[in-house]
């Protein structure tokens, strides 16, 4: 208060005639708000008036201060980019040198430019991240490496000598502790095609590891982390593959009651398609009164096999035109419809 | 068919007012384009693909009293006559069946495409088609009327585990009976068959009269299908008749009921006596006919309505059931076919927009949503 009522008498000094309208401006809760938003119409002596007032008690409203140029313009093109950004940091406008726009287009314009973007802002940058900059960081992590086997050069050897790929994580965060429970995680990842297994293990194994299997990249996945060491986690993974492994070769008394809803994909033989099929063609050699064909005979014919073939197809791989027209010819040959023009 | 309709629903209103015009005005264009004058399907060849024939309306009455597809209906209605396309899979039907042998087992042939293709109608001319080479014609519209909606099901007599339905059985015999009168009179049964306490049809008489049972008692309505059923398998072997069995939707046979039994237990479809029998004449352990089916999504249960390939549509039960079959898929109207539709609309004055003459109507027509 006291602050106010001291511009209210320099005012009164200074202009007689227009003392109504200073009370009022002084009136004003904040002086800030009063130089340019509560009263929008007044003349701009007034305005200057109450800034120069207020330029005496040391404080530079932002409109009057001079315009400092952003640091870009003062960036050589071939600076060292590591030091203008070293780590994560937010988008600084003043600090990056490129003319950047983001953002919806205004109406009938373009996105707004850099300065005051929130968009940019937002997202995450990688502008500390630059390839000079992962160089740096290389090349001071390479104190702590050893050298990469020269014999290794290629993905294949590296599959070859050492098919099973452990992966972990180690996590750094600024703070008080350097543990971090997430880092106990530990994933085995390896191909069943370079693990010793025959047909019916393979079988087996897929079945018995369920969702970890991948049937695209032929990869089994183990995932640990009920233990709280990370060493006790990969024993317990490598166990487990042993595991599998011996358990898979095994053959157990009941999966001889292995079902036809079981199976992985589609067997013609002993299926109700084969019966059919042998009905159908016993039946039509009894009608042409042709002496007992055996079973044997008919399975060994051409258009058995034919018909056999693309009902196997048409089950495991799903109907497609040329499954569907290969059926088609399959069953007209077996049941000799022949099309007379 | 579906391209006319989709576009001008509201205009059969003013079409009406124009139909007594229609009979009057001569056709001002050549009409060899969409349309043949051979009306026997036995004549049809390649040479007629794409053209419109037409049938009868008498003939129309006897031979589909059920089974024409709703929208068909209502164009016969509205045009006063009843002209179908000829088009390629019903020909290769035919092919078939001119040289099938009927000494073999019955093949058969399951008709199967997307929505809206001419399914049912490449069965409807199949049935015609059967119909005036005086094949005696099982054609049930709909099998999926069969497993859903049904107001009454009653416990079977017969056999106590089934479930009887005693109004879609009465239906379907009716319709029966108004499509084949003749063989009704002429087939014998071979087997006597007792429906009551003192209903009973005697070895010998003719099938009509178990027809007639079924019809006046409704309560023993899907035993007498059931009978008629089994008379006809057995005896089309004997070589007297040709039987054509004919079932829209076939489908429905090996899919889900929405019916539900009295303590809200699901029916299953051998569950019910009309299902089972038609599934026992599904299978091709008889000769001396064919067996002509359609995959139907629209009507089915519990599938999606992207659904349309035989494996998706039968299930493993059904398709194990059909195997081996013969399957004649169903495509969208070729340009030519589209060129006779048009034409034929645009005659019948069906298309009233103005700009429907012009090629830019033609191409909004052929290709719906651009």
């Amino acid at each position: 208060m006291a602050a106010v009522s001291g511009v209210a008498q320099a005012r009164a000094g200074c202009r007689a005639g227009l003392t109504r309208y200073c009370r009022r401006v002084v009136l004003a809760p904040f002086f800030g708000s009063a130089a340019y938003s509560s009263v929008p119409a007044v003349n701009s002596r007034e305005g200057q008036q109450t800034e120069g007032s207020a330029r005496r008690r040391g404080r530079t409203p932002q409109s009057v201060r001079a315009h400092i140029p952003p640091r870009t313009e003062r960036m050589a093109v071939d600076q060292d980019w590591s030091s203008v950004y070293p780590t994560a940091a937010t988008f600084k406008p003043g600090s990056v040198p490129l003319p950047v726009r983001m953002g919806y287009p205004v109406k009938r314009g373009v996105p707004p430019a850099k300065e005051g973007n929130l968009e940019l802002m937002k997202i995450p940058n990688f502008l500390h991240l630059t390839p000079p900059a992962i160089k740096k960081h290389c090349a001071a992590l390479k104190d702590f490496c050893t050298e990469w086997p020269s014999a290794l050069d290629s993905d294949e050897k590296c599959e070859q000598h050492f098919p099973i790929e452990i992966e972990t994580i180690d996590y750094i965060s600024s703070g008080t502790s350097i543990r971090n429970p997430k880092a106990r995680v530990v994933t085995l990842r390896v191909k069943l095609s370079n693990l010793n297994l025959d047909d019916h293990a393979k079988k087996k194994l897929i079945k018995l590891v369920g969702e970890r299997y991948c049937k695209d990249t032929d990869m089994l996945t183990i995932t640990t982390d009920r233990c709280p060491l990370r060493r006790q986690n990969y024993d317990y993974g490598i166990h487990l593959l042993t595991v599998l492994y011996h358990e898979s070769w095994k053959t157990e008394t009941w999966e001889s009651e292995k079902a036809e809803e079981d199976m992985e994909e589609y067997i013609w033989e002993n299926s109700r398609s084969q019966k059919n099929a042998l009905d159908t063609l016993i039946r039509i050699k009894a009608s042409e009164n042709v002496s007992n064909v055996t079973k044997e005979e008919l399975l060994a014919s051409e258009v058995v096999k034919d018909y056999r073939n693309s009902v196997v197809a048409l089950k495991n791989e799903g109907e497609t035109e040329n499954n569907m027209s290969r059926y088609k010819e399959s069953v007209k040959k077996l049941l000799n419809i022949q099309v007379s023009l | 068919l579906e391209h006319g309709f989709a576009l001008h629903a509201a205009a059969k209103d003013c079409f009406s007012s124009l139909a007594s015009q229609d009979a009057q005005t001569l056709p001002e264009k050549p009409r060899a384009v969409f349309y043949t004058s051979e009306s026997d399907p036995a004549k049809h060849t390649g040479h007629h693909e794409g053209r419109h024939y037409s049938i009868p309306l008498e003939e129309l009455k006897v031979v589909f009293p059920q089974g024409l597809p709703p929208r068909f209906q209502q164009q016969i209605k509205t045009f006063n006559e009843a002209f179908v396309m000829v088009r390629k899979p019903a020909l290769e039907l035919f092919t078939y069946l001119k040289s099938s042998n009927f000494a073999h087992p019955a093949v058969r042939y399951v008709i199967y495409g997307e929505k809206g293709t001419g399914k049912t109608m490449t069965l409807c001319h199949v049935v015609h088609f059967c119909a005036r080479q005086g094949w005696l014609v099982l054609h049930v519209p709909d099998a999926h009327l069969w497993v859903k909606n049904c107001k009454e099901l009653l416990q079977s007599s017969y056999n106590k585990d089934r479930l009887d339905q005693p109004l879609e059985a009465s239906s379907w015999l009716k319709n029966f009976k108004t499509s084949n009168e003749r063989f009704l009179k002429e087939i014998k049964t071979q087997k006597k068959y007792v429906w009551g306490k003192q209903e009973s049809t005697e070895e010998g008489r003719p099938l009509g009269e178990v027809v007639e049972q079924g019809l006046t008692r409704v309560k023993n309505a899907s035993d007498a299908v059931g009978v008629v059923l089994r008379e006809l398998k057995q005896q089309s072997q004997l070589g007297s008749f040709r039987l054509l069995v004919a079932v829209d939707g076939v489908n429905a046979l090996w899919g889900r009921t929405t019916l539900k039994k009295e303590d809200k237990s699901p029916v299953s479809p051998e569950e019910l006596t009309l299902v089972y029998n038609l599934r026992k004449m599904m299978r091709n352990d008889w000769n001396g006919g064919a067996i002509v089916t359609t995959l139907s999504q629209t009507g089915s249960l519990f599938k999606p309505s992207s659904a349309y390939l035989p494996q998706e549509l039968l299930g493993k039960e059904g398709f194990d059931a059909l195997d081996p079959f013969v399957p004649i898929p169903v495509p969208n109207y070729s340009p030519r076919e589209f060129e006779s539709c048009y034409s034929y609309y645009l005659d019948r004055k069906w298309l009233q927009h103005e700009k429907a003459h012009t090629e830019d109507g033609k191409e909004e027509l052929r290709v719906p949503g651009g």
